[in-house]
């Protein structure tokens, strides 16, 4: 089993490295001290099995595991972590494990006993858990950024550069600072990852963060057009507009 | 107890007070034909008497407060009204007794006849008089409640400020504090020297922080300290991610300010700061005294690429609340981001006694 170990800490990956030597089996083919540097080695290597830091500059781990789920690839992950336990719950349903900082021989070797029983199953095409995991772990505060890949490049949209969102089949178009981004995502489901006061589904295809927003015109009778501050015209739904003022009379009370 | 008969200073302020009423007493009786022995005599012996008899209204007025409703305004005023007929009837009495006593000291043969004659006259003084007493002790009330709110007041916010510091103390940082056990952990096998030395950094942070929760205010040094065993631990762990630069000038050191003023400052610097940057970056600390004040400053790059947070977080609102609470506006707090650098600055008067 080729195995990739990502933490920010040298010592941190030390301990791992440490805990592997007595798994002949299990060969560590790199260390990478940051989420960019295990996009990398992940395509070179095919890792079967990654050690995961949560907590790194650039990339966080959830980030990470994301954006190999985009690529189809599916190595069996370990969080190793000393992030808070209770975030953590969630992880028990689903296909992976953790190791909370500092751990024992014990409970490592059962973390790798796991994995292996994972990677030997070889499922036929398991679905994407990481954004499932990063929301269970923000404990219900709304996401901040949007990782998105764009070839062999990584962008990191923060929400406050974000003007809207338009659906595209199985993907969401992005427009931030006069680029268009694409990611395979549903409207609906990034919709739920927002924070509602601030990004409404003002149609059935597009979300818009309400800071772009400055004045809503009614051409027709049943249509009306969003105004942004760079002049763009997004439509607005019978329902979109019901969100809007739903928003702006609970402002005001 | 009274609270004019509490201090003496109040007492004295309050006889001086009848000394006026006393020489009008007097003009009033030579005006009407008394000699100045027979006025003086009756009017000083008389407003001693009241001064001290009137201070009962204090009681009546405190048996009887002063609602918000107009509606307890009648039966108060039926029951200031009786007493003060009551006490102006006994002052009256008063005088017409204390006129036949004085009656015995030749020349004054003929002050119990001025003062049956004045009776009707004096009883209405007295009323006057016990009336005004009641105005008195209705202020005297008032102003002892709203000594009393303040003082509430300020013990509140002493207990809020105290019960925040507690918060602090309890708020040792997990996140480190597990990240350190784990390098730790890692040491034991490549390095053990270094191990027992983290194991005594560790200790020593940790004793530091736990005897500093103590106290509310601190020497500078004592918080340098503390943030020095603190860098030392995240030093081997972040290893040449963390550079640090300290420039404090010794004369700072005694300076005192607000328990763990400086460490949530050092924490966010690492946190939002070193650690979010896959190539690491400088730490700098610098303490400097400038016209008697202390200027203490931390300054950590940060990812540009990150968006510049909107407003304080909530470590660094409660530094600036904390300053600001004990120095008022001898203190400044600001942060500033500039050129990827983000900077907290305090200034706060150089004081090394409470």
């Amino acid at each position: 089993m080729k195995a990739l170990i990502i933490d920010d800490e040298d010592l941190a990956r030390a301990v791992v490295r440490e805990h592997l030597a007595a798994h002949p089996d299990v060969e560590v083919v790199g260390e990478c001290a940051n989420g960019f540097e295990a996009l990398k080695a992940a395509a070179q290597h095919e890792p079967d099995l990654i050690f995961l830091d949560i907590q790194m500059p650039k990339l966080d781990g959830f980030e990470v595991m994301e954006l190999l789920e985009a690529e189809g690839k599916r190595p069996a992950v370990v969080f190793v972590t000393a992030y808070d336990q209770h975030a953590l719950r969630a992880f028990e349903a689903q296909a992976v494990d953790y190791l909370l900082k500092p751990f024992s021989k014990e409970r490592f070797d059962a973390a790798l006993t796991k994995a292996r029983a994972l990677h030997a199953a070889q499922p036929g095409t398991p679905a994407p858990v990481a954004a499932e995991l990063a929301a269970a772990a923000r404990q219900g505060k709304p996401l901040e950024r949007i990782v998105v890949k764009d070839g062999p490049k990584v962008t990191v949209v923060h929400l406050d550069r974000l003007d809207w969102v338009q659906a595209q089949d199985d993907y969401v178009l992005l427009r931030t600072e006069g680029k268009n981004l694409l990611k395979q995502q549903t409207l609906a489901h990034l919709e739920l990852q927002l924070d509602s006061s601030r990004f409404i589904r003002i149609h059935r295809s597009y979300i818009l963060n309400l800071d772009r927003l400055i004045r809503i015109e009614q051409d027709s009778k049943e249509h009306r057009d969003a105004i942004l501050r760079d002049g763009t015209r997004l439509p607005v739904s019978r329902a979109g507009y019901q969100r809007l003022r739903e928003l702006w009379e609970g402002d005001s009370l | 107890m009274h609270p004019l008969l509490a201090s003496r200073a109040r007492l004295g302020a309050y006889l001086l007070g009848w000394a006026p009423i006393t020489l009008l007493l007097t003009g009033i009786a030579r005006s009407q034909g008394w000699s100045w022995a027979e006025a003086g005599l009756l009017a000083l012996p008389l407003c001693l008497l009241a001064a001290f008899l009137f201070l009962s209204a204090w009681f009546l007025c405190r048996a009887l407060p002063l609602g918000r409703s107009l509606e307890s305004l009648g039966p108060h005023a039926a029951a200031w009204g009786m007493a003060a007929a009551l006490m102006g009837g006994l002052w009256a009495g008063l005088a017409w007794i204390l006129a036949r006593l004085l009656a015995w000291i030749p020349g004054l043969g003929a002050l119990p006849q001025r003062v049956g004659i004045a009776l009707p006259v004096l009883t209405g003084l007295g009323i006057l008089l016990y009336l005004a007493s009641v105005a008195l002790s209705y202020l005297m009330l008032a102003q002892d409640r709203a000594i009393e709110a303040e003082r509430k007041g300020a013990e509140l916010q002493l207990l809020a400020q105290e019960s925040e510091l507690k918060a602090l103390r309890a708020q040792l940082n997990p996140h480190f504090l597990f990240n350190s056990l784990n390098s730790l952990s890692a040491l034991t096998a490549v390095d053990p020297a270094r191990a027992r030395e983290m194991c005594v950094l560790l200790s020593d942070f940790l004793r530091r922080s736990l005897g500093l929760g103590e106290r509310r205010l601190v020497a500078l040094r004592e918080e340098l300290d503390l943030a020095e065993a603190y860098l030392a631990i995240e030093q081997i762990r972040f290893g040449t991610r963390l550079r640090l630069a300290w420039a404090v000038d010794p004369a700072t050191e005694p300076a005192l300010l607000p328990t763990l003023l400086l460490q949530p400052l050092v924490e966010n610097a690492i946190k939002h700061g070193i650690a979010a940057l896959p190539e690491g970056g400088t730490l700098s600390l610098a303490a400097d005294v400038v016209e008697g004040h202390v200027i203490l400053k931390v300054e950590n790059p940060m990812d540009a690429d990150a968006p510049a947070p909107l407003g304080l977080g909530l470590g660094l609102r409660q530094v600036r609340q904390r300053l600001l609470g004990r120095f008022g506006s001898r203190a400044r707090f600001e942060t500033t981001m500039l050129d990827g650098v983000h900077r907290v600055t305090l200034v706060f008067p150089l004081e090394t006694e409470l």
